[in-house]
């Protein structure tokens, strides 16, 4: 029953066989051991699980494995330490979704606005911080 | 760093999954299918019931009776976690639905202080209320999870926890080992709040089948899991009274707390944790002549109820706040005013409640809170606002609350299982580096700067010589764990005392020196403003504008302690405002994913305003006070007042938290109707 597919994860070829069920986070964290993208509530709500596919960002969560064959994924693991810095955040959980929340609407055209921001993250739940860091940090990248 | 517990590589390990109850309380016949249950799995109770608290604890395996949805019934495994899900929905339970059992009261705490009864014949007005605090959970966004593996006598067990020492204890008596045959390690913590201080059926569960199977066993909570069966909070009705003068000096106060702690009493604070702390915190930053408090934790069908940031002192202050607000519309006050002539004028002094506060300055508080919000001018755009039809409210909180609790508090409380101390123990390396291993653990509270910062200052030493590590009992000193903002307090007050030791042996080479201590209390304060609008069309409440100003003490870490704040108060914005662990009547969990549980994202929390005033404790060495619940507290008092005032003008009265658009509703509907009915018996 398995099926065979094949993505690239942070510009690597991958292919292999995997079951129809797998979810695309259990893909990258268990079979690619990428486990900077976390997952805080595995049905779709907290945006932990965020990974860019094809530069759009979507949960990992409720993506399957054989849904992203043919497709390219960037995780965490393949975007800049910069965008968000560690230090931004307290306990860090929620850091991988964010940076590629980030990093979709970095990428859009135009750039959305600076005031836009709490509206367009709030797909992402961080339970340390306010929120505030993480926005002030994205806000300076961004037209006011 | 290994990263969080789901993340560290565990060969050959076994995933777990629990065959769970899906009702509140039922007998357990037959389990068919290759499950574990209780009499399989023989692992003991923990002991739990000092002084004044009866034992129930929460058993690993639920034996003979479910006692809520969510309970653990039965166990099992597979090489992976989605087979032995697939393993658990094909255990059948023969589940014989029972009624409801009567509450047993657990733990009762009563308060009996100054002259009540003459207060009250003599008080001008009295005013009487019941508040309710919803029953909610911390929710860390990392659920919980335990991987254990036992080798050549030897019990290692990884847990996303707060009390790796704690954990080691509690995992050794029910499991009868020995502590020294079992080793913690705590791996980065996706936050805690309070829910990972707690010893839990799964941990012990994947021990003790670590220990018979002889292979890594593995537990990934899911938040299904998370939001049914680990720890919920609050849930506490409060009926107070308050006899007051037209001056609105408020005499004394009555409180009556129900706190409904849930099936089982946890480890290791058990059932005492809410009223206790909620009691002593009711009125707590105010002068009052006499205070008679009765509180009680009552059992029900429902998931056990522990440790969350602020615990009782939540549900105290969302309580006294409304009702100081209260009493300020009855007499048509200025609530800040009231506020004023209520507050506490002279510290240190203990107040009726027993808290023995070290220092603070309340009427500075206020006054900074006035001036820093513009406060006057406030009041003016709310007129206005007032006048063009917005529901716009503004709202207060005056508070204090405990940090750095000590041996003899938990145990005047009959909590025997919480040693209270706070340990470090320093090591200087062969290279001269020096190593700090405290009894804390880092749960993204980020502390390990102010820990170096306090190293590097009392020894001189150059930065980039030292380094922190927690969470292992094989290399840390025995302790406490990292709750009830400890940090700040015993842990940097044995950090010190360490160092000193060190110090005297010249930081030679080899040096290995411990300092233990029993860290007394102290009494943080803070003042707290928050702005909310109400839409006039779907009552939404949307917070605007939050100010914070804070008494921690000497402050070591500004950016740490503004972090908390601002954390703290996002979240206690979100207790008010949005979340609640709901059940039916039937006992049936009604928020079971993160779409009915609602907590605070982006767009729905203001930047935070932060002030600090620093009234140094005298009784911490660094006269530093802990900071981690602050935030919360204060919003539950301020945000739910301004909630309230912006619908005041509606005639309604908000009671029951959280103040969402149908509690709003109702609220007002009820004020319509008996304007309705007065004008009607008037016209009649
Ligand atoms: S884990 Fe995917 S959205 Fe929460
Ligand atoms: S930093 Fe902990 S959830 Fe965001």
């Amino acid at each position: 029953m398995n099926v065979e597919i094949s993505l690239a994860v942070n510009g690597r070829e991958w292919a292999g066989e995997v079951e129809p069920r797998l979810t695309l986070a259990d893909l990258l964290r268990d079979h690619l051991a990428l486990t900077g993208t976390h997952l805080g509530c595995e049905h779709g709500v907290c945006g932990a699980c965020t990974v860019l596919l094809d530069g759009q960002a979507a949960r990992s969560c409720l993506t399957l494995a054989v849904q992203a064959d043919g497709r390219q994924v960037t995780t965490v693991e393949g975007l800049s330490e910069d965008l968000l810095p560690r230090e931004l955040f307290q306990c860090g959980f929620c850091r991988s979704g964010f940076v590629c929340s980030a990093e979709a609407l970095l990428r859009r055209e135009p750039l959305p606005r600076a005031v836009e921001l709490p509206e367009l993250l709030a797909g992402n739940i961080c339970r340390c911080t306010g929120y505030e860091p993480i926005l002030d940090a994205l806000s300076a990248r961004l037209p006011g | 760093m290994p990263g969080y517990l789901a993340d560290l590589r565990a060969p050959g390990a076994l995933e777990l999954a629990f065959v769970r109850s899906p009702f509140a309380h039922a007998l357990i016949g037959k389990i068919s299918g290759p499950a574990v249950t209780a009499t399989e799995l023989g692992v003991g109770d923990l002991r739990l019931g000092g002084h004044g608290v009866a034992p129930w604890p929460w058993p690993a395996l639920a034996r003979g009776e479910a006692r809520f949805v969510g309970e653990a019934v039965a166990v099992v495994w597979a090489e992976t976690r989605a087979e032995a899900e697939d393993l658990a929905e094909s255990v059948e339970v023969e589940f014989e639905p029972l009624e409801p059992e009567a509450p047993r009261r657990l733990f009762e705490r009563t308060i009996d202080a100054g002259a009540v009864d003459v207060c009250f014949q003599r008080a001008e007005h009295v005013l009487e209320r019941t508040f309710s605090c919803a029953r909610q959970t911390p929710l860390p966004l990392e659920t919980r999870g335990v991987l254990a593996h036992f080798e050549a006598g030897r019990l290692t067990l990884w847990s996303s926890t707060q009390i790796p020492h704690i954990l080691r204890r509690g995992v050794a008596q029910a499991l009868e080992l020995e502590e020294t045959a079992i080793r913690v390690l705590v791996p980065e913590v996706g936050g805690g709040f309070g829910l990972k201080a707690h010893v839990f059926p799964e941990e012990l569960v994947a021990a003790q089948l670590a220990r018979r199977l002889g292979r890594p066993v593995r537990w990934i909570e899911d938040r299904r899991e998370n939001l049914l069966a680990s720890v919920h909070a609050h849930d506490n009705e409060v009926l107070m009274r308050a006899a007051f003068g037209a001056d609105g000096r408020v005499l004394a106060v009555e409180a009556d707390l129900r706190c409904d702690v849930g099936a089982y009493s946890v480890y290791p604070f058990s059932a005492s944790l809410e009223p206790a702390t909620a009691a002593s915190a009711i009125f707590a930053a105010y002068d009052l002549q006499g205070l008679r408090v009765s509180a009680r934790a009552v059992t029900s069908h429902r998931c056990p109820v522990g440790a969350y940031r602020g615990v009782g002192t939540n549900t105290a202050v969302y309580a006294t706040e409304r009702m100081l607000d209260l009493i300020a519309g009855h007499l048509g006050l200025d609530p800040l005013e009231v506020r004023r002539r209520n507050a506490l004028r002279h510290l240190p002094c203990t107040t009726l409640g027993g808290r023995e506060l070290d220092s603070g300055d309340y009427l500075e508080l206020l006054r900074r809170v006035e001036s820093v919000s513009g406060y006057e001018a406030l009041r003016r755009e709310q007129a206005e606002a007032r006048r063009q039809g917005k529901l716009f409210g503004i709202g207060l909180a005056l508070f204090n609350e405990h940090s750095g609790t000590g041996q003899s508090e938990y145990r005047s409380r009959g909590i025997e299982e919480v040693s209270g101390l706070d340990a470090c123990r320093v090591r200087v390396t062969a290279e001269g580096r020096i190593v700090i291993h405290t009894s804390s653990v880092e749960i993204g509270q980020n502390h390990a700067p102010a820990y170096r910062r306090l190293t590097e200052r009392m020894l001189g030493l150059e930065p980039g010589r030292v380094d922190i590590h927690e969470g292992d009992t094989d290399v840390c000193p025995p302790g406490t764990g990292a709750f009830v903002s400890r940090g700040a307090v015993g842990v940097l007050d044995a950090i010190a005392g360490a160092l000193r030791l060190a110090g005297k042996q010249d930081l030679a080479p080899g040096t290995d020196v411990t300092c233990s201590i029993d860290p007394k209390q102290v009494f943080p304060s803070g003042a707290h403003l928050a702005v909310v609008e109400v839409d006039a069309v779907t009552f939404v409440p949307r917070l605007k504008r939050y100010l914070a100003v804070e008494d921690c003490g000497n402050v070591i870490d500004q950016r740490t302690v503004s972090e908390q704040i601002r954390g703290g108060v996002a979240m206690g914005a979100g207790k008010v405002l949005l979340e609640e662990s709901a059940y039916g009547e039937d006992g049936q969990p009604l928020a079971a994913t993160l779409l009915d549980y609602l907590v605070p994202v982006a767009a729905d929390i203001p930047r935070i305003e932060i002030e600090h005033l620093v009234s140094p404790s005298p009784i911490s060495a660094q006269g530093s006070k802990g900071v981690g619940e602050a935030g919360t507290i204060g919003a539950f008092g301020a945000v739910a007042n301004a909630v309230a005032d912006a619908v005041a003008p509606l005639g309604a009265e908000l009671l029951e938290l959280p103040y969402g658009p149908q509690r709003i509703f109702a609220a007002i509907q009820l004020a319509t109707t008996s304007k309705q009915k007065k004008g009607r018996r008037l016209g009649g």
